[in-house]
């Protein structure tokens, strides 16, 4: 477990917790014996459903049980079973899952069950309707995974189950929507690079398709995320994004105004080490781009601008100097 | 305080960790046995300590987590098969010199059976999908002999659809970058003589953004620093030849305070524990179970000052993860650079 702090134990205690601890390890034990043995030997019953409730709930992690569990589902209560208690049972084994993920975010397993779940609900209520069930099932997981995204906006499995959820919806929110989503989750927080992600990807699916004007848009962006760098230079999120916004530089009008700006930010905050280290690369990304319509006097100045702030970096941010090193060395006026 | 590797300690660390049958935590985490075993085994060559661990009860417990129903291995005895214990359990058979026990070609298929239409792998039969299954597949074939039988352009395409617009890769198709897939999907391209999927700037640049000014290195932009994240970092940096663009001087010298430690006044924790010998994620912090077992045992220290060049440990290939004799052994090893061993400390 992150971030557990150490506990010092009195010898006193330590025995206490020693006695309780073999008590729990025998029940464990036992219970785990029994329930193995149940699965070797093909027991899909209830009890046997009940007893890896059990055990799940003192080892959410024990992906054998899962395994156990659904197997029981699909060989032992699903055939017996109407497609509304199917529903009923997968219903309650949500349930669970939302119980486990309170308490284990972050474990593998849970999610796989809950996407497992989601994958048999079974068409109805009626013929007339069948996508009923599914429909209020995939909004309640937009709901529970943007709940699990407001207590921790970096769970990296919450971000993929979201993207899976709004792929599979039946009734699909729109890409424009999710682009909202991500700018909410980017104004709580600019360091949030997990929404920036999420956001170049949208994006990118937007421009691809055609529906959204890709230089318009651009410019938003642009203008969002210089509102980023000045609330907080520091953060790297916001550098990265940057750097993929201007991508290969194509647009030389866009590639000198961003380097004017984040000139006029160095000058403020003159030991800005994002500031130097994308000047420099937008420098030299605008003298492979557009160097031969350069003077050769222009030429020069860039590439010598770019090995002062290498220099300089070296001192500003000395735990990566070897790479500032090796980026002089490949300067075109050092050859 | 000390401030060097205590190799003594740390070997009989490992050989405490099977040993530890009345805790509760050890059964808790029988899902992570075989995985834990690896990484023992791993460490233990690193610090040229490999009969430490008795040869025969290590294989014997390898088999007995054979999964007969799927062909291939589970993570403890009674457990289902899946491919990330399948591939600890090839490495500590090809470890321990043992690989003939196993009906090779039934792995094999079992591992290829795995994979999807898209190119990724699933981790079993019940379908969750993630480029670490693949990393796993792609290895454990290679190891086998079996990587002529993979469809390498199916899984190169996943490959190349998982990265992103930082040069790093995720989990899978549309995931953030993460030190851990960037590791996985960087060295199954190794494997598979892809590494010209790799934008090496871009993404050698996003590893050496990982180091944090404690000296420590994280897995995602503005995360807290982690023991286990380096190890993917350093593996990464290592198969792109850029181990230079990190100090790692200040990360060796993180890593080395992170040794739980109990100061026998009892005050402030920092360097080595002297009763211990385990690992927390950072200085202070509990060494729990995870990070120990799984962490701490193998890719968290040892494994990781190998790649930084510490003295008087063994090269590991940071490819397979395995030492790097056996690599070179078995006509695998890809181009990869570790920072050069020290003489001294």
């Amino acid at each position: 477990m992150h971030g557990v702090k150490r506990v010092k134990y009195t010898r006193e205690a330590l025995a206490v917790k020693k006695e309780r601890d073999l008590a729990k390890l025998k029940e464990y034990e036992s219970l785990t014996g029994e329930v193995l043995a149940r699965k070797k030997a093909k027991d899909w019953s209830q009890e046997a459903f009940d007893l890896t409730t059990k055990l799940l709930h003192i080892n959410p992690e024990f992906y054998t049980i899962w395994n156990y569990r659904r197997n029981i589902l699909l060989n032992g209560l699903f055939p017996q079973r109407t497609p509304a208690q199917i529903n009923d049972l997968l219903s309650d084994d949500l349930s669970l899952t939302t119980t486990f993920l309170k308490q284990h975010p972050k474990v593998y397993w849970i999610w796989n069950h809950r996407q497992w779940c989601l994958q048999q609900v079974p068409d109805g209520p009626t013929e007339t309707d069948p996508d009923g069930w599914r429909h209020a099932y995939w909004n309640k997981e937009l709901f529970v995974v943007e709940k699990m995204l407001d207590a921790d906006p970096r769970n990296f499995h919450a971000w993929p189950y979201r993207r899976y959820v709004l792929a599979h919806m039946p009734a699909k929110r729109s890409e424009q929507s999710e682009l909202a989503y991500t700018k909410r989750k980017i104004e709580a927080n600019f360091s949030n690079f997990s929404a920036w992600h999420q956001r170049s990807k949208v994006l990118t699916s937007m421009w691809e398709a055609g529906k959204l004007d890709k230089a318009k848009s651009l410019e938003e962006e642009f203008e969002l995320v210089q509102n980023a760098m000045y609330t907080d230079p520091n953060d790297q999120s916001v550098w990265i994004y940057h750097r993929w916004l201007i991508g290969p530089g194509d647009n030389k009008a866009i590639v000198d105004r961003e380097i004017a700006s984040i000139q006029e930010l160095l000058d403020e905050q003159p030991d800005s080490k994002w500031c130097m280290e994308s000047l420099v690369f937008y420098k030299r990304l605008s003298l492979r781009r557009h160097g031969n319509g350069m003077t050769s006097e222009e030429r020069a100045r860039l590439d010598r601008e770019c090995l002062e702030l290498l220099t300089k970096l070296q001192t500003i941010d000395p735990d990566r100097k070897q790479r500032y090193v090796d980026l002089a060395r490949n300067s075109p006026s050092v050859q | 305080m000390t401030s060097t590797l205590d190799i003594p300690l740390h070997v009989k660390y490992i050989q405490s960790l099977g040993e530890n049958k009345d805790d509760l935590v050890y059964h808790l985490t029988a899902h992570l046995r075989m995985n834990a075993i690896y990484w023992g085994l791993t460490a233990l060559c690193v610090m040229k300590h490999q009969d430490a661990l008795n040869r025969e009860e290590m294989i014997e417990f390898v088999m007995s987590c054979w999964d007969d129903e799927a062909g291939a291995f589970g993570a403890h005895p009674d457990h289902d098969a899946h491919l990330l214990s399948t591939l600890s359990a090839i490495q500590i058979l090809i470890m321990q010199d043992a690989l003939d026990r196993i009906d090779v070609p039934r792995v094999a298929k079992y591992i290829l059976s795995l994979q999807q239409p898209s190119g990724v792998f699933a981790g079993d039969s019940f379908g969750e999908i993630d480029t670490r299954f693949l990393y796993c597949a792609v290895n454990a074939l290679s190891l086998l002999g079996y990587l002529h039988e993979l469809d390498v352009e199916r899984t190169v395409g996943y490959i190349r659809r998982c990265r992103n617009f930082d040069g790093g890769f995720g989990a899978r198709e549309g995931a953030e970058s993460h030190a851990a897939h960037v590791f996985v999907c960087v060295a199954a391209l190794a494997i598979l003589d892809r590494l010209d999927e790799v934008d090496e700037d871009m993404l050698s640049w996003w590893l050496a953004e990982r180091q944090v000014p404690n000296g420590g290195l994280n897995g995602r932009p503005e995360k807290l620093e982690d023991v286990c994240y380096s190890f993917w970092v350093l593996s990464a940096m290592s198969v792109l030849n850029k181990l230079e663009w990190i100090n790692s001087e200040k990360l060796i010298a993180f890593i080395l305070s992170a040794q739980a430690s109990d100061v026998l006044q009892g005050t402030e924790p920092s360097l080595q524990d002297l009763e211990h010998g385990g690992i927390s994620d950072r200085p202070g912090d509990q060494p729990d179970v995870f990070h120990t077992q799984f962490g701490v045992a193998g890719k968290s220290i040892t494994v990781r000052l190998s790649i930084l060049g510490y003295p008087d440990l063994e090269d590991l290939d940071p490819v397979y993860c395995m030492p790097a004799k056996l690599i070179e052994a078995r006509g695998l090893r890809k181009g990869w650079k570790a920072l050069p061993r020290k003489v001294s400390v």
